[in-house]
């Protein structure tokens, strides 16, 4: 199993990275007591035990200011190069300049080894396809079509729903004709997709031509344009406004919210915003279900774990 | 340029057509998918029922209707995805409405159902929903080269993308822009959760206990002192902000007029960006809603379409509106920087 590692929220590479070696297991196992982070450390490497990184993820997947510059990625490739880690560019939905900005900082992966891009709208897949023939593209996980609202997470195993619509929740359409003539057209062989709540079919990952990849331990659950921290010092005027200005506030603040669960009696679910996305992070249940099917999966070949920046987590 | 106008029962386009809708779009919901789904998976962004029809007869009766004014009906398929079965099952349907009820073409959302649509009925018009999201030139390119006739932009495009987008779109790929009648405070093509059962993640957000955490501490603690501050008036905006998008608590204000998201004021820079159509949603409005938002549409349409100004028109836009503070806090508009 390869395992890849996430930094959305990185300017720089962390020194760590340089090391290489044991790095999942010091940068997850040194989260905070309690931490999803610790958590998920002890279940990766108890199904996975030589679970060792290989690859870095750099770029953010919501937000296109934080692409990073072509100096950037520069000095993330030589970062992993030194820890002989291969690199993998985060693009977020993009807008008509966030693509032109993505096309300066995909040039300079040219030449990387093994190098690829991990594209998060159909725009940017067909961009990229027509312009740079040979790099490798993945489809990222926020085109991956399917329910994520952990509020009604309890419900998809109901008995009392339509089995019709508790099997089309556990799948996506991406195993329909059209969906794979796309595939095949714009040469993709990897997908990514998210720790899901509900017990997603097998079909729908192993029943694919594309490789898998698993992030953990959050999953995704919306995102806008208009950015919630963004706007906490701006104009009033421009606040929530796609492509306001901001002072990047995610890296220094998160929000967190309790969702009361539907009849359950006080209880809570978190929903984290981190800057213009809202993420939900899996239960060690979810996590332990998906990691034990992994070990026998002929698709899925690699896991994406997100790592905060400082090695501590991102809230509950 | 033409104005989209809901339609959600054939008594509603006599009345529609006379006021100047151009082009209507319905939503269909055949029994059988309700006897397969119930409420667990909406057909369309409206559903299971309110808002659509659940009779091909009413269709085909305002499908009818609607030509005799000279007007095309697209009908929805616009749920963010379909299963294979799903396909499977909709692809018939589709047919039948086409060939027997006559409807000109159909809105959807899903990119490989889009291809399917393509592929079995090539002669059938495609637009590409707002749920497709359509933020760069490159989603152009990519939906002219799958053959869809329209691209219906995403509410969150501001006045420089739309115009930019319509320049790569020209002489391959309508354009259609909202205008008026709902928001959405997430970006519709990318937001996972479900509106059914529990309601919309969006709103209930502003009124659930949150906290905002500094990062990088050992343990995460509310913030405290002037970043406090600035957290909580965050929130309070935000709340405020939310409001406005969900159609400020009322969906009329005391005169009539609807409430909720509007891009009135912007309606000159929309045409000369080239825009060849302007979508008012709400296929789950009242009539009487829908009569109303299509005349101050139609109004402020006439008025540029006469040679009146930006500001003129922006004047107009925010006098039928007749509710200048919700205009001034700008939390309602589609396109802030066309605001006058």
């Amino acid at each position: 199993m390869e395992v890849g590692l996430s930094f959305p929220f990185l300017a720089a590479p962390p020194p760590a990275v340089l090391r290489g070696g044991a790095f999942l297991e010091e940068a997850l196992r040194g989260a905070a007591a309690g931490d999803a982070h610790a958590a998920l450390a002890e279940a990766i490497l108890r199904y996975f035990p030589e679970a060792a990184p290989s690859r870095v993820y750099v770029g953010n997947e919501t937000c296109e200011r934080l692409l990073p510059t072509p100096r950037e990625i520069g000095s993330w490739v030589a970062s992993a190069r030194e820890g002989r880690l291969a690199v993998s560019l985060v693009l977020p939905p993009l807008s008509r300049d966030g693509l032109a900005k993505a096309e300066e900082a995909v040039r300079a992966l040219e030449g990387v080894e093994e190098a690829e891009v991990v594209a998060n709208d159909w725009g940017t897949v067909h961009r990229l396809r027509s312009r740079h023939p040979g790099l490798t593209i993945v489809l990222g996980r926020l085109t991956h079509k399917m329910l994520r609202d952990p509020r009604l997470a309890e419900y998809f195993d109901s008995p009392q729903a339509p089995m019709a619509a508790r099997a089309a929740l556990c799948r996506s359409g991406e195993l329909a004709p059209g969906f794979r003539a796309l595939m095949e057209r714009y040469g993709i062989g990897r997908r990514e997709v998210d720790p899901f709540l509900q017990p997603v079919e097998a079909d729908e990952w192993e029943n694919r031509s594309e490789k898998v990849s698993v992030h953990f331990p959050y999953l995704f659950v919306t995102m806008g344009r208009a950015c919630l921290l963004g706007s906490m010092h701006g104009d009033p005027a421009v606040n929530f406004a796609p492509g306001a200005p901001c002072r990047s506030e995610c890296r220094k603040y998160a929000v967190e919210f309790q969702l009361p669960v539907p009849g359950g009696n006080g209880k809570v679910k978190y929903l984290l915003s981190r800057g213009n996305a809202y993420y939900h992070t899996a239960p060690p249940s979810v996590t332990g279900r998906i990691l034990g099917r992994l070990s026998s999966s002929r698709q899925v070949d690699r896991i994406v774990v997100t790592v905060p920046a400082d090695g501590h987590g991102w809230g509950k | 340029m033409k104005l989209t106008v809901p339609v959600s029962s054939p008594e509603e386009v006599e009345m529609l057509a006379g006021n100047g809708a151009g082009e209507f779009f319905c939503g269909y919901v055949p029994p059988e998918w309700l006897e397969r789904y119930g409420g667990a998976f909406w057909l369309n962004r409206r559903g299971p029922v309110v808002g659509n029809l659940v009779q091909q007869d009413d269709v085909s009766l305002l499908t009818e209707r609607s030509h005799a004014f000279g007007i095309p009906v697209h009908v929805t398929f616009n749920a963010p995805y379909y299963t294979p079965e799903q396909q499977e099952f909709l692809l018939p349907v589709i047919d039948r409405l086409a060939r027997e009820s006559g409807v000109d073409g159909v809105v959807v959302s899903d990119v490989g159902f889009l291809v399917a649509l393509r592929c079995a009925f090539p002669g059938l018009s495609v637009h590409a929903s707002s749920v497709m999201a359509a933020l760069n030139p490159g989603m152009i390119d990519f939906l002219d080269e799958l053959g869809a006739r329209r691209v219906i932009f995403p509410r969150s495009l501001d006045l420089g993308d739309i115009a930019s987008l319509c320049a790569a779109a020209v002489g391959r790929l309508e354009t259609e822009a909202f205008v008026l009648n709902e928001g959405c405070v997430f970006e519709e093509g990318y937001c996972m959760t479900t509106h059914r059962s529990v309601g919309a993640l969006c709103v209930q957000l502003p009124g659930v206990p949150h906290r905002v955490l500094p990062l990088g501490g050992e343990h995460a603690e509310s913030l405290s002192g002037e970043e406090g501050e600035r957290a909580r008036e965050l929130m309070g905006a935000f709340k405020d902000w939310v409001w406005f998008q969900n159609g400020c608590g009322n969906s009329m204000n005391s005169s009539g007029i609807p409430n909720g998201p509007c891009g009135l004021c912007a309606i000159f820079d929309l045409a000369r960006a080239g825009v060849t159509s302007l979508k008012i949603s709400g296929r789950g409005v009242s009539s009487y809603r829908k009569f109303v938002g299509l005349q101050m549409v139609r109004a402020v349409l006439d008025l540029v379409e006469r040679g009146a100004s930006r500001e003129e028109a922006a004047r107009e836009a925010v006098a039928l509106r007749n509710t200048p503070k919700f205009c001034e806090a700008r939390y309602m508009c589609y396109y802030r920087e066309g605001a006058s």
